[in-house]
This record gives structure tokens, C-alpha cells and sequence, in this order.
């Protein structure tokens, strides 16, 4: 049984159907993609999954039980994560701190929390932990907003694991870095991978057929495609595009 | 025993220049009917009438004479939320066209059912350089092959975009001067004289 699972999700923005017959199955350690071009119904999809819409029909199925509907922090709380398109970060806090208020522990707390995450070793180890995973460990007391652009990226996901999630979701993590950057993120998630789950929304075909397990085109709200990066890779159209054997 | 997929019965929409001044600025003039599933290349200039053919089979646009059935039912009978549960147009992006409902919901018939039928894909964006044409052919046949009909309307503006609609569909309908003409395929298509004068340079 897939660890997430969505069936027939069908979504309608008024007179326009959005998302149709929309059917994915991620499995447990695994690396799941969805890929589409812009506009595809891709986010759209991702927030279904997510709570932030709820589908007209359809169900979402997590570990076998049926959440469909329940709101994002419900379903935050059942160990999903999610980074967004547009980053969302403290950037007057330091990298650390980020992090630290991130982890459950500090999030249980009422209030002065910074002052008793430094006090508890426990948590500054946990937090040091992620930081380290995500390559970030030497920038740990430089403020949020001094880091370049992929760093971010990277302390974005390190938010999200410090959740300490069963199931991570990435939205479009390439938006805005170049070349280096996306080596470099490419290289973090394929150290997180097999840790944890992880699903992928992106646009960039090249990234997601070198780290996916599987992959789940969307198009016109639809699943247009599905399989492993090599089934993929062997449509004649793909390689030609990547030849540049067009025109 | 089962009605066709889609009949045009003696369609045509027709644009007049104003309240008095009745002369046509635009006619688009269809009687077809489509029994089997099948994927179908539009071709036609800008401004023929591809789009409002679509609209007309997918209900948004009433025909001024004539009547869309898709599987039996006649499409501007069909509760508005519910057409695109027999036809669904994926619209050319930025050229969404809205028009008036007039009718509630409770005088007119529900769709017969909760999956279109008919697609239309309105010049599809196929970009060579992303890799998605492949998929997005696959899906055309894959609809095709779950006994769905499918419209491909396409402007050709490179040879690539030719290959396309001639690998992957089975007719072909040349939208020009009000018309409608059927060609069986694309050897027929492509020998016409106004077709090949349309195609220009792009003629095979």
C-alpha cells in the first residue's frame, strides 16, 4: 500500500474544471515527481494534497486512512511537510534559530522560546543535526537574510525537516537558482533521500529524471504520463528535445 | 443503438455587422457527424472559425441555426456547469471567451455523464524544446483508445507542428471561408490547392 495516496480528484474553480480524474500514488521511501509545464494544475494538485483546497470529488489517503478535507495543519501534524514556491523564512532570525523554531519541542512552548531553545542541549543538537544535513552547519549564527539565494532554498527545507516529517513535499525547488545551484540542491535531496519521503512538483524535466523514482506528468489538470525516468526518457520526443534534433 | 459521439446537425453561427446593418462580418457553416473515436486536426487562418467551432460543439457559443448533440443530447440543453461533462475545450491560453447564461440550472437537463467525452484541445503549446509533446501525444491516443473523441486545432507555424497532426491524427478538417471541408487524411489534406496555398512555404 502507497503511503499517500490520492483517487479520481476532481476540482473546479467556478466554470473551469482545474483538476480531472487526478490519480497518484507515492510510496514510502521513495522519490516521487510530478512535472508538467507552467500552469499545468501542478500546485494546484500539491494543495489538494495539502489541505488547502478541498476536492469537489475524490479522495487523499494517507497510510490507508482517508483525510480528504482535513485542514493543512491537520494534516501537517500527520507528518507532512511542505515547502513553497515563494520561500517563507524568519530574516531577522539566524539560520539556527529558524530551525530551532521549527522543532516540535520549541513549538510546545508558550512563550520566550528562543531563550529556553539555547538552554536546551537536546534541541540545539537536534537543530545542529538538521543543519548539517542540509549543509548549512557553518552559517548556523548568520542571520536568515545574509544567506544567497540557495541557501535559503536549502534552510527552507532544513524548516521543513526540523517538523520531523514522514513525507516531505518540494514545490517547484529549482524556481529561481541557476545552474550551480540546482547541482548543488540536487546533490542535498539525494543525501535526504531514502530517509525520509519525498514528493517533488517541478518544471525542469533534467532534475527530476536524475533524482525521481518515479514520475507523474500533469497537464491540463490531468495525468497525461506516468513511470520510472528510463520509460520516460525513451519517448522519442524527449530525446529529440534534448538533442535539439528539432527545427 | 447508441446515438454518435457528435453530430452537427446543420450548425452554423453567424456574426452581423451591427442592429441594422445585417450583413454577415463572420459565418461558419457545419453539418458532420462523428460515430467513432478518433483524434481529428483542425486546420484554418486566423480569424476562420476554429475556436468558435469549438465553442459551439463545447456549448459557450449557441449556434445561430442547427443543433450540437454530443452522445444524444443536445448540447445548449444541458445545464451550463455541466457541459463540459460531454465536451470540454482547453482553451488557448488568454483567449477564454465568455458568454451570457441566461437560463437556470433547474429547466434544463443534467449530463449524461461525469467524464467528457469529446476534448478539444485548442492550439496546444508544443514546445520542442521541454520534452511534453510526446506525452501530450500519448495522451491524445490514450483518450482515443478509452473511446473518447479528440480535436487537435492547430495554426502551423513550423514543419514540426505538421509531423504532429500527421502522426497522430486519423481526419482532418480544413476551416476556411465559412466553411468546413473533411479530408480523410493527410495525403488528402495536404494535396488540396487552398490548403497547400494556406500552408505556404510548410507545404509538403
Amino acid at each position: 500500500m502507497a503511503l499517500f495516496e490520492a483517487r479520481d480528484l476532481h476540482l473546479r474553480f467556478v466554470d473551469r474544471v482545474v483538476l480531472e480524474n487526478v490519480s497518484l500514488a507515492f510510496e514510502a521511501g521513495q522519490l516521487s515527481g510530478i512535472m508538467g509545464p507552467n500552469g499545468a494544475g501542478k500546485t494546484t494538485c500539491f494543495n489538494v494534497l495539502t489541505g488547502r483546497y478541498k476536492p469537489d470529488r475524490g479522495q487523499v489517503l494517507w497510510d490507508g486512512q482517508d483525510i480528504t478535507g482535513r485542514s493543512p495543519q491537520a494534516i501537517a501534524r500527520l507528518g507532512i511537510a511542505r515547502s513553497f514556491q515563494l520561500m517563507n523564512l524568519f530574516d531577522e532570525f539566524t539560520v539556527f534559530e529558524n530551525i530551532a523554531i521549527a522543532l516540535p519541542q520549541t513549538r510546545a512552548r508558550a512563550r520566550n522560546i528562543m531563550a529556553q531553545a539555547y538552554a536546551d542541549p537536546a534541541l540545539v543538537d537536534e537543530a545542529h543535526a538538521i543543519l548539517r544535513r542540509v549543509g548549512l552547519e557553518s552559517r548556523a549564527d548568520d542571520p536568515a537574510k545574509s544567506l544567497p539565494y540557495g541557501a535559503r532554498r536549502a534552510l527552507e527545507i532544513g524548516v521543513a525537516l526540523a517538523c520531523r516529517p514522514k513525507l516531505l513535499f518540494l514545490d517547484e525547488p529549482t524556481a529561481g537558482l541557476g545552474s550551480d545551484g540546482r547541482a548543488r540542491l540536487a546533490d542535498l535531496i539525494l543525501k535526504l533521500k531514502g530517509s525520509i519521503t519525498i514528493v517533488i512538483i517541478e518544471h525542469d524535466m533534467e532534475f527530476l529524471f536524475s533524482l525521481a523514482d518515479q514520475i507523474s506528468v500533469i497537464h491540463w489538470g490531468q495525468v497525461i504520463a506516468k513511470g520510472t525516468p528510463a520509460a520516460l526518457k525513451a519517448n522519442p520526443w524527449v530525446e529529440a528535445s534534448n538533442l535539439g534534433r528539432l527545427n | 443503438m447508441s446515438a454518435p459521439l457528435l453530430t452537427l446537425d446543420g450548425v452554423s453561427r453567424i456574426y452581423r455587422r451591427g442592429l441594422f446593418d445585417r450583413t454577415p462580418a463572420f459565418q461558419l457553416h457545419v453539418d458532420k457527424t462523428f460515430s467513432r473515436p478518433e483524434i481529428v486536426g483542425v486546420l484554418g487562418p486566423n480569424g476562420a472559425g476554429k475556436t468558435t467551432l469549438f465553442e459551439m460543439i463545447a456549448g459557450s457559443n449557441a449556434p445561430s441555426k442547427g443543433r450540437v448533440m454530443v452522445a444524444g443530447q443536445d448540447i445548449q440543453r444541458v445545464r451550463y456547469l455541466q457541459r463540459d461533462r460531454l465536451a470540454i475545450h482547453y482553451h488557448q491560453s488568454y483567449q477564454v471567451r465568455h458568454f451570457t447564461k441566461t437560463k437556470p440550472a433547474f429547466v434544463m437537463e443534467q449530463a449524461a455523464r461525469s467524464y467528457p467525452l469529446v476534448h478539444l484541445f485548442d492550439e496546444p503549446q508544443f514546445n520542442t524544446q521541454d520534452g511534453y509533446i510526446g506525452f501530450m501525444l500519448d495522451f491524445f491516443r490514450k483518450l482515443r483508445a478509452e473511446g473518447r473523441l479528440v480535436f487537435v486545432c492547430l495554426h502551423p507555424t513550423a514543419a514540426y507542428q505538421l509531423r504532429i497532426l500527421q502522426e497522430i491524427c486519423e481526419r482532418f478538417l480544413f476551416v476556411k471561408g465559412g466553411s468546413v471541408t473533411e479530408h480523410a487524411d493527410f495525403a488528402g489534406l495536404a494535396g488540396q490547392a487552398d490548403v497547400r496555398q494556406y500552408l505556404g512555404a510548410l507545404a509538403p
